[in-house]
């Protein structure tokens, strides 16, 4: 989209940067706000407590003004996806106070998955369109072949779960009851996703009810240069941040594990040119499109390369149209990284996670100081569901892991995070506990799991649960489960990660990368262990006092300390 | 002089804060106050209590001798924390978690900055040592403790000289047993080493953040003890009478004694100090809700107070770690005096978070400031008087102020003035985002509050924040600049207890609450005997924290209870009082949907008798003259000729129109034209602002 113009130059020149900064701050506020109250209020542990979720506003012309600051980098696209498709499917003239439009769907509402339910709400202003207030929300289900609508196995998007298209779920102001209730009737565990979708539209409420305050202190036309103003000094910041990668050729390639239904060692492959920092990203070289649920739509692909830019070179620019504007992304139709339907994607964030880590490691030469090792690039998805024996009633327990982020060029890595296109939280294990029939043996990190570096890598997560007093069902989604997470500048690779099943008489049976329908019996245990990470910089050169830090720590053996590091003397100071 | 009446009784409140420490004292029979400021001593802050005392005492002003009661805000615990000066502190857990304080929510503290990490926990690793035991969710017991193991874990805290020990097991809100019996054996046999159980720092639900509230609870314990003992001493030679109670984040006193076994408690205790002031003005002049802005040299802290109670939030970071304990809900935020103004990468102006500090200050202190400050732009509208604060000990040089504001101006094709203008709406813009966050997005209209600010800026900047929250009052304390330590003097003795427990909220389900309420008015009870309050001074408050089955986050909501004999409402006024709660924080409520409730909460006071009006300075007159006039900028680009009042000279009954001045010795206030300025009884200053 090209960064087009809603207000008369001559307004926009009345735009000091000070009445924008101020401006820009109300926006801020609206948007944060909004996040708080559907925090709050939805009812689903994923939103409340894992906070999967995202709230903007976008101008008429359906470029992303602000977001909340805690916005996850991948909703950016579902966003935008959402606006697009609004506008072309509408015309303005069509759009009335009161509706709110909502959509789900990658192939024809601009979606990324399924679970991801956009909400779009008009605001009018004395009779004007100044814009939308958006937000979208992780449902922990919307249907389809598995419960929890994530798991993998299938390989067309029907299996997925309910397609939305955009529709108005409102109209001026009234709920459509039949199509509400068709939605309910297709997912599992209806009332708390209702609540959910409660929680949805009384931030679109709120949202409304706010920038119709700040249009009574600010005109209409004022507000729309202050939009123009917004996207294209954001645009502008980013571009000459950019011109700090010098000229030249950048290419990557890293491998995808499987798909799930049979297609294994997925290439991704990334050209950059650079020159005078106009950037091109050219993903043309990667694998089609495969018949598992990892293939991204064009999208999300875009907010992958947004979100490496600004991490790698501001991470402090606002995430407004002026950032996606910023360079050119080259993709091919039916490719893994720009797929179309019948596609499934629902656990695309894998394929977003490996393509940040396609970009940095390209970027590796032109940005030494800045690049990070590849991190556990996954978003490794547990999903256990059955009949709670103390209630009789479903119950779906949902959950991604976090694991190694990669060394850094002045220090190690973090162990157990998640990392980043996503920052959602884990749940608490007395939380986990107390709703489901579930017991959490351990939960700790995986012993020598980070890739040895001048700065290590962050080692991965395990967790180890169990089914209580009844048999449950597993699905699972993992990625780096056969392809390492690889070290920068001479550091080593951290450890994959791995879903195993420990059965009664304590055998262990390593799973698929991607399981779906194990039984887990009421005596056995599933283990978790989420990859570790990249190491950065020659192990040799690691100060002694850390790589004994490594050891007293218990977090890496003594047998790999020895391996990557030779002796350790114990007296050195 | 007083100081010859044997029955006079001085209460002391001392507000230790990170540049001055401030006196508050009081005399009840004669109605004398006194106040002071000394510089902080950050290294020992009880150095600078002991120096202030001294000095009130030797200045003839304060009999130490006679002094009953010091309360005290201290930082210390803060402090610790941010600078790590703790100890070795060793953590015992459940089997198959030590990782857990590590892992926390397995997020980091900024999405897309990649080099941005939570601080490192307080225990290292290799001193985080698992116990087998484990309790599950209903408080059953699953794996009992294996006390054989007890020995070695003895031996290992022992050998790696471990100050402090904390104790955090799985469920113990649900079951205390297994952490009170290791607490028990730990206490017995490494009686040099501080022990927190996460049972009785905290009792709630969601391991994580109980534990962090434990371990750093833990950690402090040395530190503050040392502290104590050493201010205790002290205060034995100068004030053998004096009861020492130490404000908590919550807003209250505690004992000296609570306060080595919760030093956690105390890592708010001076912004706490603050809202208790606030509300004993408040409560003299009669306005119910406050929005505070207390704004300083470097951040402005603001709170809500809604009829004559604080605000409170139950979780919140101390020094990047989380804190799940009752505190006022109070949010701070870079916008201080000192903050700096600056062009960000995209061209919009930004003021602070990076304040000048105390050195080099700002341009106008003329200690080697080179920055433009927020009092920089003060200073060249004509708002701060040359001769400067504290009666003329620092005076301000306005061309300094000019010159770091010209390039700012010549960027933008503004005047100097302008751009100060601009640099004070952004600040405003920054305060005014930082009170909606405690009052609009917890669902309460700003509209209806009155805005009480102080600290040495707040009354500067009142006017214009005021106007863009729609409020239309403003409250001026007496004493803007001592606000804290004054509400030290006026705090309560207060203490917290809370209770776990989920059960849906049916008629049926009471009797188990009601039990639990039995029980926690019975802990209260032995409070007020151990703290020896006066049984008509007793005061107890309970809350229940509901919400709806589903829902992961709690209301807290407040149960009027007959104190005489504490019984719960019936289920149905319970789902009433919790759906106008979830309509008023979220808008929304629906009256079919189950509610259960999570914990019971009760809060215990002894009242202490209130503080009386404070006596009209000598001189002052209900139609003061002016001491000069100036020109000032307020909100139009040319300067009004303004007139400058003295505080003091300021009688009740007195009105001033503005535009005006007004000084006093730490604080001045700015009447915008059209704005009224009225003192009233308790000489608090009222603004009428304009319409």
């Amino acid at each position: 989209m090209t960064t087009d113009s809603l207000a008369s130059d001559a307004v926009r020149r009345e735009l000091d940067p000070i009445t924008l900064e101020i401006i820009s701050n109300a926006l801020r506020s609206v948007a944060d706000e909004m996040f708080a109250a559907l925090m709050r209020s939805a009812y689903s542990t994923n939103i409340k407590e894992r906070h999967d979720h995202s709230t903007a506003f976008c101008d008429r012309a359906g470029r992303l003004i602000v977001q909340a600051d805690q916005s996850l980098p991948i909703h950016i696209a579902s966003m935008t996806g959402l606006m697009q498709t609004l506008l072309s499917k509408y015309d303005l003239s069509e759009i009335e106070e009161g509706d709110v439009f909502v959509a789900n769907d990658p192939h024809v509402a601009g979606g990324t998955h399924l679970p991801d339910i956009n909400l779009a709400e008009p605001v009018f202003v004395e009779g004007e369109l100044l814009g939308f207030i958006c937000n979208i929300a992780h449902h922990a289900d919307v249907g389809g072949m598995a419960p929890g609508s994530m798991a993998g196995g299938m390989s067309e998007i029907y299996q997925e779960g309910l397609r939305i298209p955009l529709i108005r779920l409102f109209r001026k102001g009234e709920l459509q009851r039949d199509l509400f209730d068709l939605m309910l009737l297709n997912v599992r565990i209806p009332e708390e996703r209702r609540g959910d979708y409660y929680a949805q539209i009384a931030a679109c409420r709120l949202g409304v009810r706010r920038m119709k305050e700040i249009a009574g202190r600010y005109s209409c036309e004022m507000l729309n240069a202050a939009f123009d103003e917004i996207v294209s000094r954001t645009e502008f910041r980013m571009r000459e941040v950019l011109k700090e990668i010098p000229d030249g050729v950048y290419s990557f390639e890293d491998v995808m594990d499987d798909d799930g239904v049979g297609t294994t060692d997925i290439p991704i492959r990334l050209t950059i040119t650079a020159k005078g920092g106009e950037l091109t990203f050219d993903f043309r070289e990667t694998a089609p499109q495969v018949a598992g649920n990892i293939n991204l739509p064009r999208n999300a692909s875009q907010a992958a390369v947004v979100y490496a830019l600004k991490a790698l070179l501001d991470p402090e620019v606002p995430n407004n149209q002026g950032i996606l504007n910023c360079c050119e992304i080259l993709t091919k139709e039916g490719t893994l990284l720009h797929c179309v339907f019948p596609a499934p994607v629902a656990a695309r964030a894998n394929t977003s996670q490996r393509v940040v880590d396609v970009i940095i490691g390209a970027l590796a030469d032109a940005l030494p100081d800045r690049v990070v090792g590849a991190a556990n690039g996954a978003n490794t998805t547990a999903v256990f569901a059955g009949v709670d024996p103390r209630t009789q009633q479903h119950y779906l327990y949902f959950e991604t892991l976090g694991g190694g982020f990669g060394g850094r060029a002045d220090r190690d890595g973090k162990d157990g995070v998640q990392v980043h296109i996503t920052n959602t939280s884990n749940l608490p294990i007395e939380a986990i506990e107390t709703e489901y029939p579930l017991r959490v043996e351990s939960y700790g990190f995986v012993e020598d799991s980070g890739g040895a570096g001048r700065y290590r890598g962050g080692l991965g997560l395990r967790r180890v649960i169990r089914p209580v007093g009844h048999d449950c069902i597993f699905n699972g989604a993992g990625e780096r489960f056969t392809h390492q997470p690889w070290g920068v500048f001479g550091g080593q690779s951290g450890m994959s990660g791995r879903f195993q099943h420990v059965n009664e008489a304590g055998d262990v049976m390593l799973l698929d990368v991607k399981p779906s329908g194990i039984k887990v019996s009421r005596d056995d245990a599933l283990v978790v262990e989420t990859p570790g990470s990249g190491g950065y910089g020659d192990p040799k050169t690691r100060a002694p006092q850390q790589v004994r830090e490594d050891l007293s720590s218990g977090k890496f053996s003594a047998e790999f300390i020895s391996r990557h590091y030779g002796e350790v003397k114990e007296t050195e100071t | 002089m007083e100081m010859d009446e044997p029955s006079t009784n001085w209460v002391v409140g001392v507000d230790v804060g990170g540049t001055f420490t401030d006196f508050y004292a009081f005399e009840r029979s004669s109605k004398t106050i006194r106040v002071h400021k000394t510089p902080s001593t950050p290294d020992n802050p009880a150095n600078a209590i002991i120096a202030g005392l001294e000095h009130l005492g030797e200045s003839g002003s304060v009999p130490l001798e006679a002094v009953t009661r010091l309360a005290h805000g201290t930082t210390v615990a803060t402090n610790a924390l941010i600078q790590r000066k703790g100890g070795t502190v060793a953590v015992v857990t459940t089997r198959g978690f030590r990782d857990l304080l590590e892992i926390g929510r397995q997020v980091r503290p900024k999405m897309y900055d990649l080099k941005a990490d939570y601080p490192p926990p307080l225990a290292n690793r290799e001193h985080r040592f698992e116990i087998t035991e484990r309790i599950g969710a209903e408080g059953e017991i699953i794996t009992p403790l294996d006390e054989s193991e007890i020995d070695a874990l003895v031996e290992q805290i022992r050998a790696i000289n471990a100050q402090a020990c904390a104790v955090c097991l799985l469920f113990s809100y649900a079951n205390a047993e297994h952490e009170q019996r290791i607490g028990e054996i730990l206490r017995a046999r490494l009686p040099d080493v501080a022990i927190s159980l996460s049972s009785e720092v905290q009792p709630e639900f969601r391991e994580f953040e109980r534990f962090s509230t434990t371990l750093l609870n833990t950690y402090l314990q040395p530190v503050l003890n040392s502290y104590m003992n050493h201010l205790e001493n002290e205060l034995a030679r100068l004030s053998p009478d004096a009861h020492v109670g130490i404000n908590q984040s919550s807003g209250g006193l505690m004992s000296i004694e609570r306060a080595r076994s919760f030093p956690i408690r105390t890592a708010l205790s001076g912004p706490a100090a603050g809202a208790m002031g606030a509300i004993h003005v408040a409560e003299l002049a009669e306005r119910p809700d406050i929005i505070t802005l207390d704004m300083g040299g470097t951040s402005a802290d603001v709170a809500l107070i809604r009829n004559y109670e604080a605000g409170l939030s139950f979780e919140r970071d101390v020094a990047g770690f989380p804190v799940r304990l009752p505190m006022v809900d109070i949010n701070t935020v870079g916008a201080g005096g000192g903050s700096i103004a600056w062009f960000d990468r995209d061209g919009l102006v930004k003021v602070g978070p990076l304040s000048a500090g105390a050195v080099p200050g700002p341009a106008c202190y003329s200690r080697g400031g080179t920055e433009p400050t927020v009092t920089d732009a003060n200073a060249v509208l004509g708002r701060l008087s040359v001769r400067g604060l504290l009666d003329g000990a620092m005076t301000l040089d306005v061309e300094a102020s000019r010159k770091v504001i010209q390039p700012l101006a010549d960027q933008m094709g503004f005047s100097v003035e302008k751009t100060a203008q601009g640099m004070l709406g952004i600040v405003t813009a920054n305060m005014v985002r930082a009170i909606r966050a405690i009052s609009v997005e917890r669902g309460h209209d700003p509209r209806d509050c009155t805005l009480m600010p102080f600290g040495g800026a707040g009354p500067l900047h009142a006017n214009a924040v005021a106007k863009a929250l729609g409020v239309s009052e403003v409250i001026v304390p007496l004493s803007p600049g001592i606000l804290c330590a004054q509400g030290l003097v006026v705090a309560d003795l207060k203490e917290d207890f809370v209770r776990s427990h989920r059960a849906p909220l049916t008629q049926e389900s009471l009797a188990a609450l009601q039990d639990i309420l039995d029980d926690l008015v019975e802990e209260a009870q032995r409070w007020f005997e151990h703290e020896q309050i006066a049984p008509k001074q007793r005061r107890i408050q309970l809350s229940l924290d509901m919400r709806y089955i589903g829902q992961n986050f709690e209301l807290r909501v407040p149960i009027d209870i007959d104190e005489s004999n504490p019984k719960l409402p019936d289920a149905e006024q319970l789902h009433k009082a919790f759906f106008r709660a979830h309509e008023a924080n979220y808008g929304f409520h629906n009256p079919d949907d189950p509610v259960e409730a999570v914990n019971l909460r009760m809060t215990a006071r002894g009242e202490l008798p209130s503080l009386p009006i404070p006596p009209v300075p000598e001189g002052a007159s209900s139609s003061p003259d002016p001491v000069e006039r100036r020109p000032v900028w307020f909100e139009a680009e040319e300067a009004v000729e303004t007139p400058v009042y003295r505080r003091t000279d300021l009688a009740p009954g007195c009105r001033i129109e503005g535009p005006a001045v007004i000084d006093q010795f730490d604080a001045t206030l700015l009447v915008y034209p059209g704005d009224v300025a009225r003192v009233d009884d308790s000489l608090s200053l009222i603004l009428e602002l304009a319409k």
